[in-house]
Formats: C-alpha cells, sequence, structure tokens
C-alpha cells in the first residue's frame, strides 16, 4: 500500500509530461498551418515595400520611363494591374518637378470607396531623371524629372 | 530490480524538469524570432530606395552620354550639370529621407574594357575607327541621414561598342559588332538603330558568332566604296560612329 502510494507522483509528473508533448505537437501543427491575418500596423510598410519594387522593377526592364515619358498612361496602368496581385488598388500620379500633374488619365485600379474607406493606404515616391526621344535620325536625351506617386491599399 | 526501483524515485523529476527547460528554450527561440522579425523590416524599404537612387544615377549617366554623343555641339559638362541637377531635386522627390548625393567624374585617360577612354568630366567618345565607342563613368557617394547610412559608394558606367569586322564590296554588306557594359553583346538592334553615310541600308540581320555571340550584317543598297563609316544608336540613345579601315 505503501508503494502504492510512493507512485502516485511519478505516474503525475509522466502525465504532465504527456500533456506537455500533446500541447507543443498542437502549438506547433498550428503554427505551421495557420494563415494569419497581416497585422495591420505592418500593413502599410507591407504595401510601400511592394510599391517601391513594382516601380523598381518596371523601370529596370525599361518600361516605367517608357511608360512615362512618351504618355503611355493605358500600358502603365496595365503593367501595374499585371504585376500587383488582384487584390490591390492603387492610384498611381505623375507630377513633374513645379508640382503639376502630368498625367491628364486617371492611372486608378479599384474601387473609389475602398480607396476612400481604408485605413491604411501606403504612398510611395519614386523618381525618374529623363528619356531619349527619338527625333529624325537622331536621339533628344534632355534632364527633365519626374515623380511619381503611387498609393496603395487593399480591396 | 527492487533496488533499483525504489532508487528510481527522482530520475521522473529530473526528465521533466529537462523537458520543460527544453520547452522554454525552444519557446524563447520563437518568441525571439516573432520579436526582432519586424526590427529588420524597414531595412527592405530602404534597400529598395537605395535601389532607386543607383538605377537613376545610372540612368542618368546614361542620358547625359546620349546627349553628349547626340548634341552637334557637345559640352562636356552635361553630366557634371545634370549631377548639380539631380542632387538638388532628389530631395523634393524623396522628401523626408535627407538624401545626400556626392558624385565624382573622372578626367584624364583610363582603361575602358581594353580601350582607353581619355574622360573630360566623366564623359569621352573616340570615333572614327574602326573600333569605337563612347563612354561614361561617375563614382557616386550616398548619405541618408534618416537612417545613418554614409559613405555608401558605387559607380555607374554607360558604354557603348561599335566594330566594324569586314566590309564586302562586292555584295555591299558590312559586318559589325555592337557591346555595352561588360563587353555584352546587344542583341535588339534593327534597321532603325544603324547609318551608313552615304547609302541607304536595304536589311539589317543578325546571326550567332562564336567569337562575338552576336554579329550585325549590314546590307546596303547600291556598290559600297571604302572608307565606309557606319552610326549606330542603342535604344539608350548613346550614338558611336565607325569608320573602315
Amino acid at each position: 500500500m505503501t508503494k502504492k502510494n510512493g507512485n502516485k507522483g511519478q505516474i503525475r509528473v509522466i502525465e504532465t509530461i504527456l500533456a506537455s508533448f500533446f500541447i507543443m505537437f498542437a502549438l506547433t501543427f498550428a503554427n505551421i498551418f495557420a494563415a494569419l491575418p497581416t497585422s495591420p500596423r505592418y500593413e502599410a510598410t507591407e504595401l510601400q515595400k511592394l510599391g517601391f519594387n513594382v516601380l523598381q522593377d518596371l523601370d529596370e526592364k525599361g518600361l516605367l520611363p517608357r511608360f512615362v515619358y512618351n504618355n503611355e498612361w493605358d500600358n502603365l496602368r496595365a503593367a501595374l494591374r499585371v504585376t500587383l496581385s488582384a487584390d490591390t488598388h492603387f492610384n498611381l500620379t505623375v507630377y513633374d518637378l513645379d508640382g503639376e500633374k502630368v498625367n491628364d488619365v486617371s492611372i486608378f485600379y479599384g474601387d473609389y470607396q475602398t480607396f476612400a474607406a481604408s485605413k491604411n493606404i501606403a504612398s510611395v515616391s519614386y523618381g525618374l531623371v529623363g528619356y531619349p526621344v527619338q527625333v529624325g535620325g537622331s536621339y533628344q536625351a534632355v534632364y527633365e524629372p519626374r515623380t511619381l506617386i503611387l498609393q496603395l491599399t487593399r480591396g | 530490480m527492487r533496488k533499483l526501483r525504489a532508487n528510481s524515485k527522482g530520475q521522473f523529476v529530473i526528465i521533466a524538469v529537462l523537458l520543460i527547460a527544453l520547452m522554454i528554450v525552444s519557446i524563447g527561440a520563437v518568441m525571439s524570432r516573432a520579436v526582432t522579425y519586424y526590427k529588420h523590416e524597414p531595412w527592405e524599404e530602404y534597400l529598395t530606395l537605395l535601389g532607386n537612387v543607383e538605377i537613376s544615377s545610372s540612368r542618368l549617366v546614361e542620358l547625359s552620354l546620349a546627349n553628349y554623343t547626340n548634341s552637334a555641339s557637345p559640352s562636356s559638362s552635361i553630366l557634371k550639370n545634370n549631377l548639380q541637377n539631380w542632387q538638388g531635386d532628389m530631395s523634393r522627390i524623396y522628401p523626408g529621407y535627407g538624401i545626400t548625393l556626392a558624385a565624382t567624374l573622372p578626367s584624364g585617360p583610363y582603361n575602358v574594357y581594353g580601350a582607353t577612354a581619355t574622360y573630360s568630366y566623366g564623359l569621352n567618345y573616340t570615333w572614327q575607327k574602326r573600333a569605337s565607342f563612347s563612354v561614361a563613368n561617375a563614382t557616386f557617394t550616398l548619405n541618408v541621414t534618416s537612417i545613418g547610412l554614409t559613405g555608401y559608394k558605387y559607380t555607374s558606367i554607360a558604354f557603348l561598342n561599335l566594330t566594324i569586322l569586314s566590309v564586302n564590296t562586292d555584295t555591299s554588306e558590312i559586318t559589325v559588332t555592337v557591346k555595352r557594359e561588360n563587353s555584352e553583346p546587344i542583341f535588339n538592334l534593327e534597321q532603325d538603330n544603324f547609318q551608313v553615310d552615304g547609302r541607304t541600308i536595304s536589311k539589317v540581320s543578325s546571326r550567332y558568332d562564336d567569337q562575338y555571340i552576336v554579329v550585325y550584317t549590314i546590307k546596303c543598297q547600291g556598290t559600297l566604296t571604302l572608307p565606309v563609316t557606319v552610326r549606330v544608336w542603342d535604344s539608350r540613345g548613346i550614338k558611336v560612329i565607325a569608320r573602315y579601315p
């Protein structure tokens, strides 16, 4: 009888160990498969990075200066739509150095109401220096900076 | 056996303590990763900003070389002037970052991809030769005070080389190679990119070559007479004029 009472503590310890294993296993399993929502606190930063990367990618390919300096606004909008995910709404505005808006056509994708109601709107500023334009048999390469302001939000 | 059983009471406690310690360490590692993840995040944003500034600087060097090589009266201070303007305009394009950009332009003879270029304010063209080229070079030092970055250096080079390999007067064909920075061949040139002085080009074709990778054959109308002068413009607008022989 004394021996039986002596083993009681050991059983409790084994139970605790097993329970701990179960809890650890459950936590690990949940951590692997859980798709946690992005924290609103960091959402703007994530979108800002995304915006920078998209514009930089288009610039590296030589598409961004071509679209901006040849006023190919529809092509620019299509390129951004293809590059960004479907749930990312954007509004791009092109300014010259005097702060005058250059794009006469809206470069916008998404729902205006979603944009207006969203609490997390990221804004990215991106600079272009100029673009050589073919005139006759030669090229004109003039320093003519443009500032691109890209606003992003999730739909 | 009975003796062993009697002495094994404390072993379970030790194992439990060890396992709990292991779990604490594991949770500690997970928590540490969770805390430090967002701590490093802004650096990725700043890296894209640095990438944008670097690309813009390269574009400015290319634009200045295109202006220099296409101008009827080229000014060697065009790169210097553009850089000064860009340094001032950068704070308006990227407000709040505290970006300052300084540039050094080489002057005098330098070796550029096997050829000697005598720079004037970072610009040079050596034309009217079988192997002709245009080149621009600038070394930048970038400071971004908002993140405490100082002395970030990088060099931007714009280069275009046109070499006339052969001229066949019987078939009126000129064979040339066109290369850019790091002696990389340019693939996407068409008839509009070339001009032959005094002749009309009827066709431009490209083919693979073991030695030069890409070789362009310019077919001209009429009979070719030596010497032959060929002009080329790449997609960046940079011009080179080569002459054979």
